[in-house]
Formats: C-alpha cells, structure tokens, sequence
C-alpha cells in the first residue's frame, strides 16, 4: 500500500497557522506592547530592536499591532467558514437528499446568492448595519454559505446513490438518521479540507473590507486591512514602506499557508476508490 | 429554441430575485428614513398631532413631521416593501434611478459620470490578464513538469495568495514610487495619459487572474497536446509554435471561457479596492463613499447595475459556451 505523507512543507505552513492563532488567542497577555499606545516611538521610525516592525505614523508599534491585528483577520475567517458550512453545508445535504422542489429551491436561492460579485453583497450588508465583529463575520459567513452548499449537495447526490445508503433505507431507518449516520461522515470529510482553503478566502474578505473602511468599526479594532491602508498613503509608503509592506507580508504568509495546506488536505484525502 | 426560451426564463427570475433580494436588504436592514432626514425620524409624529407630545414645543416640532412626512412620500417610504419594490422597479426600467440623499443630483448622472471609468479598468484587466496568461500557459504546457513549469506553478500559487489590496500596495510602492515607471495616481487628462495610468491598476487586478488563467490553460493545453492530430500535424513537421497557435490554443480556451464570467464578478470586487488605491473616480470609488455617507439610492443604484451585468454576462458566456461546445445543449 502506498503510504501518503504530507511533507515538511505541509508541517511548516500548520506551524506557522499554529503560531498565530496562538499569538491571536493571547496577544493581550503576551508580553507585546499595547498596540494603540501612541507615540511609543517616534514617528515612523525604522525597524529596531526595540519595535522589530518599526512604527507608524502616530509612532505605534507595528509588530505589536500586526500581532493584535492577527484577532481580527482570524475570528472572523474561522467565524465566517464556520457559519458557511453549518447553513452551505446543511441546505446542501438536505437539497441533495430529498431533491424536488426543495432541491429546486435551495439550487435558486444559491444561484441568487452567487449572483452578486461577492464584495459587492458584502458592501450591501455592512452598509446598513452597526459593523460590529458578530455583523462582519457573519456577512462574509454568508458570502460562504453558496459556494460550501453546492459543494456538499454535489457529493451528497454522489453518496445517496451508493449501496450502503440504500441497504440503510431497506432496514427501515428514518431520514434523520440515514442523513446523521451515513451521509453526513462522508460528506464531511471532503469539506473539511476545503475548510481552510475557505477560510483563506474569508481572511482575505475580511481585509478587503477593512481595507475599504467597512470591517469592524472603532478606533481599538486593528485589522491588518485597516493597517495596510492606514500604511499605503503615498507619503506612508515613500518614507516609511515598512508600516504597510509587514503587515502585508505576514498576512500573505498566513494567506499562503492556508492555501497551501488545504490544498495538501484535499489531495490527502482525495482517494480514488477502487472499483469493485 | 427550447434551451435558450429556458435559460431566458431562468435570466429573468434570476434578474427579479436579485434585485427584489438587494431592494429588501437595503430597505429591512437599515431604516432608510434616518437616512434622508436624520435625526428626525425619531420624531414621534402621532404623539405631536395628538398633542399629547412631552416637552417639545409644537410649532417647530410640527414643521419638522411635515419634511418627514415629504421625505416619506417622496420616496415611497409609506408604502410596504414589497409594493415600494415594484415602484422602484417601475422607475428602473425607464431608467430613474432616483434621487441621491446627499446632493440631490439624480443617481443616473452619478452613473454616467463614473460607469466608464470601471468599464475601462475592468476591459484593461481582462486584457492584460489574458495577455500574460496566453504566452504563459503556451510555455508551461510546452515545457510541462520542467523547471519552467514547477517554477511558474509555485508562482500562480503564490500571486493566488495575495490579497489584491497588498497587490496593489506592492505594485504602487515598487512601479510607482520606487522605480517611477508609472504614476502614483489616476491623471484625468487626455485618453492616452488616462490609459498609462491604468495600466498600474490594471496590472493590480489582472496579475492573480491571469495566474488562474493560466494553470486552467496549461491542464486542457496538455490534454489536447496528446490528441491524434496534434501527433498528426507534429508527424507533417510543421513548426512546435504553429501547432500551438494554430491546431492546438482554440479547442484548449473552453475552462478560460468557462471562467471568464465568474473572473468578472472577482474583478469588480477587486476594482472597489484598487479604484481607492490609485484614486480612479468609477463606481467602486462612489459606492464606498455612499456607503460611509448612508446615501442608500446610489449604494442600492451602483449594486443593481452591478448584479445585473454580472448576471447577463453569465448568461451570455453561458450561450457562448454551450455554442462553441453543442453537448452542453442537450444535457
């Protein structure tokens, strides 16, 4: 039997997810300095050893404000896939298990939502709400919910054919249980890779929105979008690039590792099953 | 006839549910009469005509219900949702837009003025993709799994991984104010200086595209460099390029075709955010800033138009593709 391993890389890309969902978890005990401290430095100082990033405009700590940005950009991306494959993930199999009309409907209603160009329906939604962390997360939640449905409905029509499902249905068990006990294991293993390839996506929703000012609204709310267009005036980037150009990197990195290890999932798990 | 009679049918509930679903987010989620009169909607305009009003005296109190009272008559806010609905829709389909809640100036100028400045950039994006990702994907397929190609993929996979707002960050730092190639910023002068500062943009919003192009071009390029005619024509000794070009790109462009709608509905995101870096004045500009101003008829204006293109360019591609490939008719 062919043994599949994951490789270094797939364990460097996890380690570094790791180290900032740590870093995300306790940057308000971690021993950083306070992000909204201003004038912590002098205005737009280089890197040093004391701010490793360097400091903005008001003289801010960009390490310390990248590293309390990482709350933002991770709560609302883990959030909002969440969401995405609780409602995507639900609709899906229920659409592809009894089919008709509900089928029908679910099929329109995600056609809709994929109707919109994305940023644009999430633009309509912040725009008439107070841009709180539960309203953003679960505006680009919504975002997810589509694209997560169709998928689940189209391996859910795959597994309602197969014979273990049918043997189910001869032995008289209900739909609650064929759906909880046969369908929704197999199901959920294919999605699960896609977790973090969606989650990648939400991290970048959520800093496209911050980064047009329509995120999480307040001044102690730092989101790397909300840095990086703080950072990208044309004056910001001629005389000190680096208040942009770090938290761009480290969410570029964070971005990589996300494709890049959901992607070694779903190859992982993307058996070919022998027929028999 | 019967497919194109359905997916028409299909086009015009699509149409009708989108908007009907934009119209009633914008008007159920927040209150679109705080919106035009501010903090007079407040007013409790019962109360004061009852004269049972607490402590505000009456006449001024009862000259601000009647502007509420305008304002909602004005836009039909004294209606239902679903009924305001259909006078909007009425409205649209002569083309009034309504009446923007900030300066007056009607919604359909706001959209002529700042309509094609987005087309441009969106039309520019989609050249400039395509133009790397052609030669791009040729090359790959040609030199499959050698150096090039690994090289190129790690690099689409790596232009997939930036967000399009660091993108353009990157690009305007290094093109723009490092190596002063292209300016910093959107230059409203003559056609040609508007096209050379969108290049810069364009580039912004064209480059991860084309990286995605370019991977779907390579897998059916590869595919088709193993049909019998391929052999065939390699067989007759005609040069590597001309088969390429000539026997091969056409029947391999079907995935680039199949995205090229779903491409557009990402490059209008991304024109929001790249159109608020280099300062171009279309509509992703005007939306943000109606948004921060609560000017509901040009944010729910500006959607509209955008939810519709996109939903007939779908189409269209759509047909395109079900034409260039005739077993997508029948199943």
């Amino acid at each position: 039997m062919l043994r599949r391993r994951l490789g270094i890389s797939f364990w460097l890309a996890i380690a570094w997810l790791a180290l900032m969902a740590f870093v995300a978890l306790f940057a308000p005990i971690l021993p950083l300095t306070d992000p909204t401290q201003v004038a912590f430095g002098g205005p737009r100082e280089s890197p040093s050893l004391d701010a490793w990033f360097g400091t903005d405009a008001l003289g801010r700590d960009v390490f310390s404000r990248t590293m309390h940005g990482a709350r933002i950009s991770l709560a609302v991306g883990g959030f909002a896939i969440a969401f995405g494959m609780l409602i995507g993930g639900g609709l899906g199999i229920l659409a592809g298990y009894f089919r008709g009309l509900l089928d029908q409907t679910v099929r329109f209603a995600f056609f809709v939502l994929l109707s919109f160009p994305a940023l644009v329906l999430a633009i309509l939604i912040t725009a008439t709400l107070e841009r709180s962390l539960l309203v953003v997360s679960l505006t680009i939640g919504i975002l997810a919910v589509a694209p997560v449905g169709l998928l689940s409905r189209a391996s859910t029509l795959v597994f309602a054919e197969r014979e273990f499902v049918a043997a189910a249905r001869v032995l008289g068990a209900r739909h609650g249980r064929i759906i909880m006990r046969e369908l929704l294991p197999n199901v959920v293993i294919p999605m699960g890779a896609l977790a973090l390839l969606g989650m990648a996506i939400a991290v970048v929703a959520e800093g496209s929105l911050a980064f047009l000012g329509l995120s999480v609204a307040g001044d102690d709310s730092i989101s790397w979008g909300k840095m990086i267009v703080d950072g990208s005036g044309l004056r910001d980037l001629q005389n000190a690039a680096h208040v942009a150009l770090f938290p761009v990197l480290v969410m570029f990195v964070t971005v990589l590792a996300l494709n890049f290890a959901g992607d070694r999932i779903r190859q992982h798990f993307d058996v070919k099953e022998l027929a028999f | 006839m019967r497919f194109l009679a359905r997916r028409l049918l299909l086009l015009v509930a699509v149409l009708l549910a989108v908007t009907f679903c934009g119209f009633s987010a914008m008007n159920l989620l927040g209150d679109p009469l705080t919106n035009v009169v501010g903090v007079l909607a407040e007013l409790d305009c019962d109360a004061i005509a009852a004269g049972t009003a607490p402590d505000t005296t009456v006449d001024a109190a009862s000259s601000d219900c009647d502007t509420v009272a305008a304002a909602r008559a004005q836009y039909h806010l004294d209606r239902a949702v679903p009924m305001r609905y259909l006078l909007w829709l009425g409205d649209l389909a002569i083309g009034d837009f309504g009446t923007s809640f900030q300066n007056d100036q009607p919604v359909s100028a706001v959209l002529r003025e700042k309509l094609p400045e987005t087309l441009l950039l969106l039309v520019m994006a989609q050249i400039v993709s395509l133009g790397i990702a052609v030669p791009w994907g040729v090359i790959a397929a040609y030199k499959a799994n050698r150096a090039f190609d690994r090289g190129s993929t790690v690099a689409s996979f790596g232009l997939l991984s930036v967000p399009n707002f660091a993108l353009g960050v990157i690009l305007l730092y290094l093109l723009a104010l490092r190596w002063q190639i292209f300016p910093s910023a959107y230059e409203s002068g003559d056609f040609t200086s508007r096209l050379f500062s969108l290049i810069l943009p364009a580039l912004t919003l064209g480059l991860p595209l084309a990286a995605s192009y370019q991977r779907l071009l390579r897998t059916d390029l590869i595919t088709t460099l193993q049909e019998d005619y391929v052999h065939m024509a390699r067989a007759k000794g005609l040069p590597p390029m001309r088969i390429m070009f000539r026997h091969a790109l056409r029947p391999s462009m079907f995935s680039v075709v199949t995205v090229f709608g779903v491409s557009t509905g990402t490059l209008i995101g991304g024109s929001l955010i790249v159109e608020r870096i280099f300062g171009i004045p279309g509509i992703g500009r005007e939306i943000v800033t109606a948004v921060v101003r609560d000017d509901f008829p040009v944010v729910l204006a500006i959607v509209m138009v955008v939810a519709i293109a996109f939903v007939v360019l779908n189409f269209l591609v759509d047909l395109l593709y079900s034409w260039l490939d005739p077993r997508v008719r029948t199943s």
